[in-house]
């Protein structure tokens, strides 16, 4: 009975945290800053389209109104669980930790980097990821700290399955606004099951679902601890946030697929400005 | 003063001028430069500083950023054909509030910043297109904001802005088109002044 109710608030706190997925790709799209960009030269409002800059560039959403629905309850969510949660936790854990487990979440995501460096035919990423990987969870200590990048300027390189496929020229397909998961498309959701096969987590605890949405969990929570104000900020500026977020998430994918090399557009940052853990 | 040296003196002032603005012509960066920097001047003049003193900073700011960003060429990018068919008192109206907008996201973003110098990163040219890439450096993390620009008869104006990796017009562009299909121009306006209202 009881292991019965812990189950139970488990499940909602995975709820809760999977919302975080949209705040974290926008702030990862926040974060990256100046890497090869798409052309942004080639527009032309005024073409035969009419008032298309960029005319190709139109998302594809025939799904809109259950992704407007789907956008409303996780506004929701946000605001009447997300937020209080949050803001709970970013009092009782001091933003050292926050950072510190912000980088072991990260550190232990790193198969999945690697793979799909590997997959992506970027073999000097891949190295990266790996040098990060060991460097970090030796001299990181597990992976808390973020030596890597600052005594060996080894900054993180990004890679999923959906960016692998974009790379080599899937289509981003229908666009999706999922419960709790936030912005994606058909191509990012297909990706990101392929990659939960390769994060370690689940080959830890036996395909145990609950152990799974905790740590799932955990790690959300904590990342939307070390970037709050995304959503609302994206909110305060939109006059249809629906929308906005759609874009948004569009324009951060494209730079991830055609801006790779350079990229930098991993999803939380991993170190605060001074560099300091101790 | 003799009158070779007044001419040398002339001379020399003359083609000072002539140079920085030829210089200024043909470097978007060298343009877009001394606009910043003047935002950035009153953003850090305690004079203006504070909540009290939004309006007043804001309508300094704003005669700065007048100079090089062509606020018309963004509202026709962001409204496309609708814009064609607009009466010239509407688009008047629209251009204001879009910069009323642009203005608050824009201005505002900097503002947060406190000031800090910008770095410029890079600069593309393509024909009568430039993009100048800058970052203002912050405490936890840098704000990336690229600037759209087209040459004017010899400026290179701003058109349009991607902060944080997020093109602006392209955004407002599709936000705008989805309003207007569940809603009229005057619709569009409204919604435009309340989402301005709520900076305030």
């Amino acid at each position: 009975m009881n292991g019965f109710v812990i189950k139970r608030i488990l499940l909602v706190f995975s709820l809760i945290c999977l919302v975080t997925g949209g705040a974290q790709y926008c702030s990862a799209a926040t974060e990256a800053g100046s890497m090869e960009e798409p052309d942004w030269l080639d527009d032309d409002p005024f073409g035969d389209e009419g008032g298309n800059v960029g005319g190709a560039e139109t998302v594809f959403d025939p799904l809109e109104p259950m992704n407007r629905f789907f956008f409303e309850f996780n506004d929701n969510l946000y605001y009447l669980i997300l937020k209080p949660v949050n803001r709970f936790y970013s009092i009782v854990v001091p933003r050292e930790f926050r950072t510190c487990f912000g980088n072991f979440f990260y550190n232990l995501a790193s198969p999945i980097r690697l793979v799909n460096n590997l997959l992506q035919g970027d073999f000097v990423d891949a190295g990266a990821v790996l040098s990060r990987f060991v460097i970090n969870s030796t001299l990181g200590v597990y992976g808390f700290g973020d030596v890597a990048s600052q005594e060996f300027g080894l900054k993180p390189r990004p890679g999923d399955l959906g960016q692998t496929l974009g790379v080599w020229g899937v289509g981003e397909g229908a666009y999706l606004c999922l419960p709790v998961f936030g912005p994606s498309n058909l191509r990012d959701i297909v990706g990101f099951a392929g990659d939960s096969y390769m994060h370690p987590v689940g080959h830890f605890n036996d395909g145990n679902m609950v152990a799974n949405i905790a740590f799932y969990t955990g790690r959300q929570v904590n990342n939307l601890s070390l970037n709050p104000n995304v959503y609302e900020e994206l909110k305060s500026y939109a006059l249809d946030p629906y929308v906005s977020m759609r874009e948004a998430y569009f324009d951060y994918r494209v730079k991830l697929i055609s801006g790779d090399q350079a990229a930098d557009g991993h999803p939380q940052p991993l170190m605060d400005q001074e560099g300091k853990y101790e | 003063m003799n009158n070779r040296q007044r001419i040398t003196v002339l001379t020399c002032a003359i083609v000072f001028s002539l140079v920085s603005v030829v210089w200024a012509v043909t470097s978007p960066t060298g343009q877009l430069k001394p606009t910043l920097q003047s935002i950035i001047d009153v953003i850090i003049d305690d004079s203006f500083k504070g909540e009290g003193r939004k309006n007043v900073r804001r309508q300094k700011i704003m005669a700065h950023v007048d100079k090089g960003f062509d606020f018309e060429e963004m509202s026709r990018r962001v409204l496309g054909r609708t814009w064609l068919d607009l009466s010239a008192v509407d688009q008047g109206r629209f251009i204001e509030q879009f910069t009323k907008l642009l203005e608050n996201v824009y201005i505002g973003k900097l503002e947060a910043y406190g000031g800090e110098q910008i770095q410029y990163l890079d600069e593309k040219i393509k024909g009568d297109r430039a993009m100048v890439t800058t970052i203002v450096p912050g405490q936890t993390k840098g704000l990336p904001v690229n600037y759209i620009m087209i040459d004017k008869g010899g400026d290179w104006m701003v058109y349009d802005l991607k902060i944080e990796g997020i093109g602006l017009i392209k955004n407002y562009r599709e936000q705008f088109k989805s309003i207007l299909k569940r809603n009229d121009f005057q619709g569009l306006i409204k919604e435009l002044e309340k989402k301005n209202k709520s900076f305030q």
